[in-house]
């Protein structure tokens, strides 16, 4: 009974959703309407691992999802300036990774000055895939957001991005707790206990303030515009690049986890999903995107018709060194983070939901 | 949209929530006659909040020269002109307030200052109106003018900030009205930073998201004053709990300079923010200028000023400001002195409304020599 309840109340706050999504249109762009699929092929070896440019793409399926401006809840984008985005999926019947890609002639990988915005990603899949996760989930329709972030992967890539991303040489003479001597540089001056005091948002716990990163993408659940909650517990993998005036970004994450607050996709099924995307460039952020509507992820059963061939990896390609030492690391510490936290897990996520 | 009643216009407003005003509200007065500039509530409030790495351009308390100055470069020029004309009917606002003239696409009509406008705190320092010639310092009223305004959040009632936020990672407390902002719950997107017209809320660009002025909870709490209040050398502050113009509280300082002599004003009010610090207006800058910036009350608020002389409990208030550390919950004025108590009604403070002064004889004849000083 309760379920059923839970389930009515669901469909009729997507009544309600959907009469929103009918309704967003802005600058004359209608919503996008799509009956898209989209194939998340089988491969028995060689799943391409957190790298958008690996030649193992190749050959996947690959869908071109219309997307358009945020226009239920304001603010809302006025100028879209993404219009599609071409969406891949592989899965190795353990793993599932997406490739996403758009165009976008600016790379904007920082948020530290006052006007700087970043290039994002995001795709949604609700926990229960017989629903769709419309506008980012109603109350009782929960979704899993994978948030990939440009100034993030620049974290990543070139280490924590302090204000001297944005002014060289920058620094004062006194910073309270801080060791070393000047120029001081976050988090490596920072770390004295009484220093993190003075950097609130770390001090907080709050992930975008973290100077330390494992991944550049958030992984987030939402009932509803404005709900998108930090998950306590990360899973989600990833890796953008950009090149000629184009971001691939890659998500992956297993296909199926010990929490029930994670979506869970299993081989032969399928699932909802919906992606978003944000230029740094045209102020977008938050609510500002464009985004797709909902279509349905058909995750292949292993060998079935639709595996693919994976074309051997260029020799030369090096980058399969590190990469491969990322995953297994990457791996070992979503096993132990998923083992350790197993047990609260459930209880911990429905105290998130409920802030 | 629901519409809330805003005192300070005279009139119902539109505001994206609907009213909930707060079980008391903070708020605080400052004098801008006697403020000098010296920038120690700047000082005292940075060494207290914003001494951090990303903090360093952070600045909750300013003080900025008026006409030209602002921090960030022309916060309220910049709006004033977005807002188009902005007309008084009496005491009744009859232009829109930033909610009412928000574009489609947005809860709030704002903008979002460029990184280069955060990066001169002072700017126009000292900058008078016009040029200074030769003699002109002879003239009384002077042809030139300039003040200085320091300003803090103003945890208003009807916050821009707020309204703004997509998250509701801002909130306003319900047991003393002061506007946080939740550093959980923030990621940055600094709508509140596009509305706010006071630009009091901050980017950090080291946490990539924003924080703002806190009114120093802590220290409102347990019964004191906010740093910038208590550290002001030219005691022009004071800080006090303010009520709706119908149950004001004649006793409490803020209400009895807000609500009964109304001789403190709100800065911008056309804004709609029903914002909680008021000011006593500079008494010798031209009319057109201050009514553009506190309203239609200057006139009124200007001549109860110059007539404090006579008016012996507006002096007591008046000499209550920057008189104790302690939060100030209720005053009165008898025997020529200026008494504050807390909470509890314990006096906490008492000021003569006259300094005593002793006058000696000009010639001590104990040791036989003419006094230099007599007083």
């Amino acid at each position: 009974m309760k379920t059923r309840g839970k389930q009515a109340a669901a469909a009729g706050g997507l009544a309600v959703v959907g009469t929103l999504a009918g309704l967003m249109t802005w600058g004359g762009v209608a919503f996008a309407q799509t009956q898209s699929q989209l194939t998340s092929a089988y491969v028995a070896t060689g799943l391409p691992r957190l790298d958008p440019a690996s030649p193992a793409w190749a050959n996947a399926p690959e869908i071109e999802v219309p997307l358009t401006a945020q226009a239920a809840v304001l603010p809302i984008l006025g100028t879209p300036s993404v219009p599609s985005m071409r969406v891949k999926s592989l899965h190795d019947g353990q793993w599932i990774t997406f490739r996403l890609e758009w165009s976008d002639d600016t790379k904007d990988m920082q948020a530290t000055a006052q006007d700087d915005f970043r290039d994002a990603a995001a795709i949604q899949l609700p926990l229960d895939h017989s629903l769709p996760g419309v506008c980012m989930g109603v109350r009782g329709q929960t979704v899993n957001l994978w948030h990939w972030k440009a100034d993030w992967q620049n974290d990543i890539d070139n280490g924590f991005q302090d204000i001297t991303a944005a002014f060289p040489n920058f620094w004062k003479d006194y910073y309270p707790f801080a060791v070393g001597d000047p120029p001081f540089r976050a988090p490596t001056d920072f770390t004295d206990p009484d220093a993190r005091r003075f950097i609130v948002g770390w001090q907080a716990g709050n992930a975008f303030s973290d100077p330390v990163r494992v991944t550049p993408v958030e992984e987030m659940i939402a009932e509803g515009f404005g709900t998108g909650t930090h998950r306590e517990e990360q899973g989600v993998l990833g890796r953008g690049v950009w090149a000629d005036g184009k971001w691939a970004v890659v998500f992956e994450r297993p296909l199926v986890t010990s929490s029930e607050m994670q979506s869970q996709l299993r081989p032969g099924g399928t699932a909802m999903m919906a992606v978003a995307a944000w230029n740094g460039a045209n102020g977008e952020v938050g609510s500002r995107k464009q985004i797709s509507s909902d279509f349905r992820l058909s995750i292949a059963a292993p060998a079935g018709a639709s595996a693919v061939t994976i074309p051997p990896a260029p020799r030369q390609n090096m980058y399969w060194v590190p990469v491969t030492v990322a995953v297994v690391f990457g791996a070992l510490t979503i096993a132990a983070a998923l083992a350790g936290h197993l047990a609260g897990a459930f209880r911990r996520q429905r105290a998130d939901t409920a802030r | 949209m629901p519409k809330v009643f805003n005192w300070q216009l005279n009139r119902e407003m539109e505001y994206p929530y609907p009213g909930a005003l707060p079980k008391r509200q903070f708020a605080a007065v400052f004098d801008l006659n006697k403020c000098i500039a010296c920038q120690t509530c700047t000082f005292a409030c940075k060494n207290s909040w914003t001494v951090g790495r990303g903090q360093e351009y952070m600045f909750w308390n300013n003080v900025e020269t008026k006409p030209y100055g602002g921090f960030p470069i022309a916060w309220d020029a910049r709006l004033l002109q977005m807002l188009g004309p902005q007309t008084w009917a009496g005491d009744t606002y009859t232009g829109k307030t930033i909610f009412e003239a928000a574009p489609a696409d947005r809860a709030v009509l704002g903008f979002l200052p460029e990184e280069m406008d955060w990066v001169h705190p002072n700017i126009g320092e000292d900058e008078t109106s016009g040029i200074v010639e030769r003699g002109m310092h002879l003239t009384i009223p002077h042809k030139v003018w300039n003040f200085y305004l320091p300003r803090i959040c103003n945890h208003c009632s009807f916050p821009a900030c707020l309204a703004a936020c997509p998250r509701k990672a801002i909130y306003k407390r319900p047991e003393d009205g002061i506007v946080l902002l939740d550093q959980e719950r923030c990621r940055g997107y600094r709508e509140c930073v596009r509305a706010c017209p006071y630009k009091k809320v901050m980017y950090n660009g080291l946490t990539r998201i924003s924080e703002k002025c806190i009114a120093c909870f802590p220290l409102i709490e347990q019964g004191r004053q906010t740093q910038c209040i208590i550290n002001c050398i030219g005691k022009i502050r004071v800080a006090g709990w303010i009520h709706q113009p119908a149950d004001a509280d004649l006793e409490s300082p803020v209400d009895f300079m807000v609500h009964e002599r109304k001789v403190a004003l709100p800065l911008y009010p056309q804004f709609g923010l029903m914002m909680n610090v008021y000011y006593i207006p500079p008494v010798h800058v031209p009319l057109p200028y201050l009514r553009q910036m506190f309203g239609p009350g200057v006139e009124r608020a200007i001549e109860t000023y110059r007539a404090v002389e006579d008016d012996e409990q507006l002096l007591g208030v008046f000499l209550l400001l920057g008189s104790t550390d302690k939060w100030i919950d209720k005053f009165r004025v008898r025997d020529g002195q200026a008494f504050g108590y807390d909470s509890k009604g314990a006096e906490i403070v008492r000021v003569p409304l006259k300094e005593p002064t002793y006058v000696r004889p000009f010639f001590d004849a104990s040791r036989n020599v003419y006094r230099h000083n007599i007083t």
